[in-house]
């Protein structure tokens, strides 16, 4: 602005709004111009003071920034720094305001996230399960290993209606890669040599069967892969697909390589071989990685939640039958147990002093007796195998009285035919014995430990009951004499000798017995005639006896006496009781300590 | 990292096919060659700090039957031209080559690879031919496909000129 027409400025002007005459050309302007002078100062000022500036701005500023974001992203860009800058500081300096701030949106972002992470893993986990289990999963395990792919390569195949493996974006001009994405787990390749490779067949395929204005090549067929390429002015997208996918794919194609080139419409212009601002397109591509999967697979049902589910609650069931299974063979297994437990402690000379379970086993500790029952041998009857259970045991001796019993039978000998049990703290001995064990048994009783005393009343003396016998015998045994004879008639001569043998036994029974024997020979006589002669002829009849006994018995004490009719074997009433009486017989006398018949 | 298109040429047998299998990344087999028509690889080269990442499209050898296609040379940051030592026609034909590169390419920078340098007995091109290539400013390297001599400084050197072009 003109210096001269700066209000208050100190000038002419200024100082003087009406000029002397002299001057007429500024007289004819301040006439012309002063109303707008005013404004044009008023102006000035507002201008000038910073303050009514940024007023005015301030008024129109939330209007232009939205007619300037609606235009281009440029606005975005300028202001990018430094908002990331003044966040950037604003962490460092007070990161109480940023936790404020996005305390509200954290609890959700986390818990969606969460959801979609348990929610993507139980459907990868059904997928599995259901495939891996059915016959049809059986199927497709054998077609890879057939084909040598891998299963979830084949899984992916025959489940999947269509996906997009890869995407490329290539330039066009050059068959360069701009950028290229692919799906998970799909088998990639050098993707710049294989950019190159598509655009030559594309060059190829159109120099040898397109002509001018005919359309390029955009989709082939390779096995199980379909190339789809989508053609722009300066790139071109071409997507590796499996399966069928529908034609609205191609229209996602087609929007995507038209807003590439709308987006980097400058970077494809310049493309000098540097990739890297394109980069930022693969949001784009991604979006290109598209994938349905086949009805009525596994993984796709969400209609119904029970049968979405319906692999899980198959394991489930499994699980919990299992563990039925498992709890009742526990329980079984421990009321088995309890039970063995239960009998050992019923043993005599068993004390169980500890028992459990330690790394899968049973367990138990305790004292046994030698002389008790085998701990093993009872685990059969409880059915329990010997290797469900490890034992120990440490000796003992046991005051049951099963166990003293026992104890004392070893100790003494016992002979079959006795048995011994301990009441009260004594021992009772009962059956039969030789007569020598019982004598050698009662002197040792007193010595036989855990025992308070001895009784052997039930016990049966067999040597002393033998020596009975023999006695009874020997004096059932009759030689009989004719009227008024002391010769031996022959008959009667020929029952001497079994007499003889039974004399001749008689002294080592009742040695065994604990006694000594010497045998008389009773002579008698019958009644008639008198007394006197009686007598004599008594004592004729036993001497005659004893004459022939003695022969053949020198070894056993023998003597012979009379006793005439004075003690009738019978009360004669008839000849046959008086012949009964002209008779000899035999005493056994036995001498020593008198053994009480038991 | 820089990618840049670059084209061999050559005639039949000059021994493109053996240089490209032991000195660069291979994906596709040999056969896309002769039906096709080009075959595309990979070779890393390292320009002082920068690295460059050559797609080498690998055009089957020119003859009076088959004529090198006008499209797989478009887009070009460079070219090889490989002839055969022990041939002396077939650097003559690189000349005719070079000319039609271009004519789809325009100006760029290219090298000229003079293979089999190992069969020496059987040598044809002679020094008056190499200099009357220097005088047209081609850069000419002598390769052996057999020992490597000369391979990768015919790489590093196109690189090098596609960069500062």
């Amino acid at each position: 602005m003109d210096e001269s027409v700066k209000p208050g400025n100190g000038g002419q002007v200024g100082a003087e709004p009406y000029p002397s005459p002299e001057d007429p050309l500024v007289e004819l302007r301040g006439l012309l111009l002063a109303a707008e002078e005013g404004q044009v100062a008023r102006l000035q000022e507002r201008l000038d003071d910073p303050q009514s500036r940024a007023e005015d701005v301030g008024r129109v500023l939330a209007e232009a920034i939205a007619i300037r974001s609606r235009q281009d992203r440029s606005l975005t860009d300028s202001l990018l720094p430094t908002v990331e800058e003044a966040i950037g500081i604003s962490v460092r300096r007070h990161p109480d305001v940023l936790v404020d701030g996005l305390f509200p949106v954290m609890g959700p972002a986390i818990r969606r996230s969460i959801t979609n992470t348990l929610a993507e893993m139980l459907e990868s986990l059904n997928q599995t399960l259901a495939q891996g289990f059915s016959r049809q999963g059986l199927k497709w395990r054998l077609e890879a290993w057939r084909t040598e792919k891998s299963f979830s390569e084949v899984l992916l195949l025959r489940t999947l209606l269509y996906r997009v493996d890869q995407v490329f974006l290539i330039h066009r001009k050059t068959g360069l890669l701009l950028a290229h994405v692919s799906a998970g787990n799909a088998v990639v390749q050098d993707a710049d040599m294989v950019s190159g490779m598509l655009t030559a067949i594309r060059d190829f395929v159109q120099d040898s069967f397109g002509g001018a204005g005919a359309g390029a090549l955009d989709a082939f067929q390779v096995g199980e892969l379909t190339v789809w390429v989508e053609q722009g002015p300066q790139a071109a997208l071409a997507g590796v697909l499996r399966g069928s996918p529908p034609r609205e794919l191609r229209t996602v194609f087609a929007e995507t390589i038209e807003k590439i080139h709308r987006d980097r419409a400058g970077d494809l212009e310049a493309f000098e071989g540097d990739a890297a601002p394109f980069e930022r397109s693969r949001e784009d591509l991604e979006a290109c990685l598209k994938s349905q999967q086949r009805p009525g697979t596994a993984g796709v049902p969400r209609v119904r939640g029970a049968r979405r589910y319906r692999p899980v609650l198959a394991v489930l069931a499994v699980l919990l039958v299992a563990a039925g299974l498992w709890i009742f063979s526990t329980v079984r297994r421990d009321r088995r147990w309890a039970n063995y437990l239960e009998r050992l402690a019923a043993q005599p000379g068993i004390v169980v002093t500890g028992a459990g379970r330690r790394g899968g086993r049973f367990f138990v500790t305790g004292l046994r007796d030698p002389l008790a029952a085998d701990p093993a041998a009872l685990l059969a009857p409880a059915k329990l195998r010997p290797g469900d259970v490890a034992a120990s045991w440490k000796p003992y001796r046991a005051l049951d009285p099963e166990l003293v019993a026992v104890r004392a039978r070893s100790v003494l000998g016992a002979p079959e035919t006795v048995s011994l049990r301990v009441e009260k703290g004594a021992l009772l001995a009962s059956g039969a014995a030789p007569h020598r064990w019982i004598e050698e048994t009662r002197r040792m009783s007193r010595v036989i430990p855990d025992i308070a005393g001895y009784d052997d009343r039930s016990l049966t003396d067999t040597d002393g009951k033998k020596l009975q016998s023999a006695q009874a015998r020997l004096e059932a045994r009759r030689i009989f004499f004719a009227r008024g004879s002391s010769e031996l008639a022959s008959s009667e001569a020929a029952k001497l000798p079994d007499v003889a043998r039974e004399i001749a036994d008689l002294p080592a029974l009742a040695a065994a017995a604990g006694r000594e024997a010497r045998v008389e020979v009773v002579g008698r006589g019958d009644s008639e005639g008198t007394g006197e002669i009686n007598l004599a002829l008594s004592r004729r009849r036993a001497d005659r006896v004893l004459a022939a006994l003695r022969a053949s018995l020198p070894g056993v004490p023998l003597s012979a006496t009379g006793v005439g009719s004075s003690e009738p074997l019978a009360e004669e009433r008839t000849e046959e009781d008086r012949q009964l009486n002209r008779s000899v017989s035999f005493r056994p006398v036995l001498a020593g300590p008198a053994a009480a018949p038991r | 990292m820089i990618q840049k298109k670059i084209c061999m040429l050559g005639a039949f047998a000059v021994g493109k096919t053996s240089l490209v299998s032991r000195f660069v990344e291979s994906l596709f087999s040999d056969k896309y060659h002769s039906s096709v028509g080009v075959k595309v690889d990979k070779k890393l080269v390292a320009v002082g700090q920068e690295q460059l990442d050559l797609l080498l499209w690998d055009l089957y050898g020119e003859d009076e039957f088959q004529k090198i296609r006008p499209s797989y040379l478009r887009g070009s940051a460079g070219y090889v031209l490989v002839a055969d030592g022990t041939r002396r026609e077939t650097l003559d034909r690189t000349v005719v080559l070079q000319n039609r590169a271009e004519e789809v390419v325009g100006k760029v920078p290219f090298v000229l690879m003079i293979n089999k340098t190992d069969l020496a007995d059987k040598w044809e091109v002679d020094e008056a031919a190499l200099e009357e290539l220097g005088g047209r400013g081609w850069p000419a390297f002598k390769t052996s496909a057999k020992t490597g001599a000369g391979v990768e400084e015919a790489f590093v050197t196109l690189s090098r000129k596609m960069l500062s072009g």
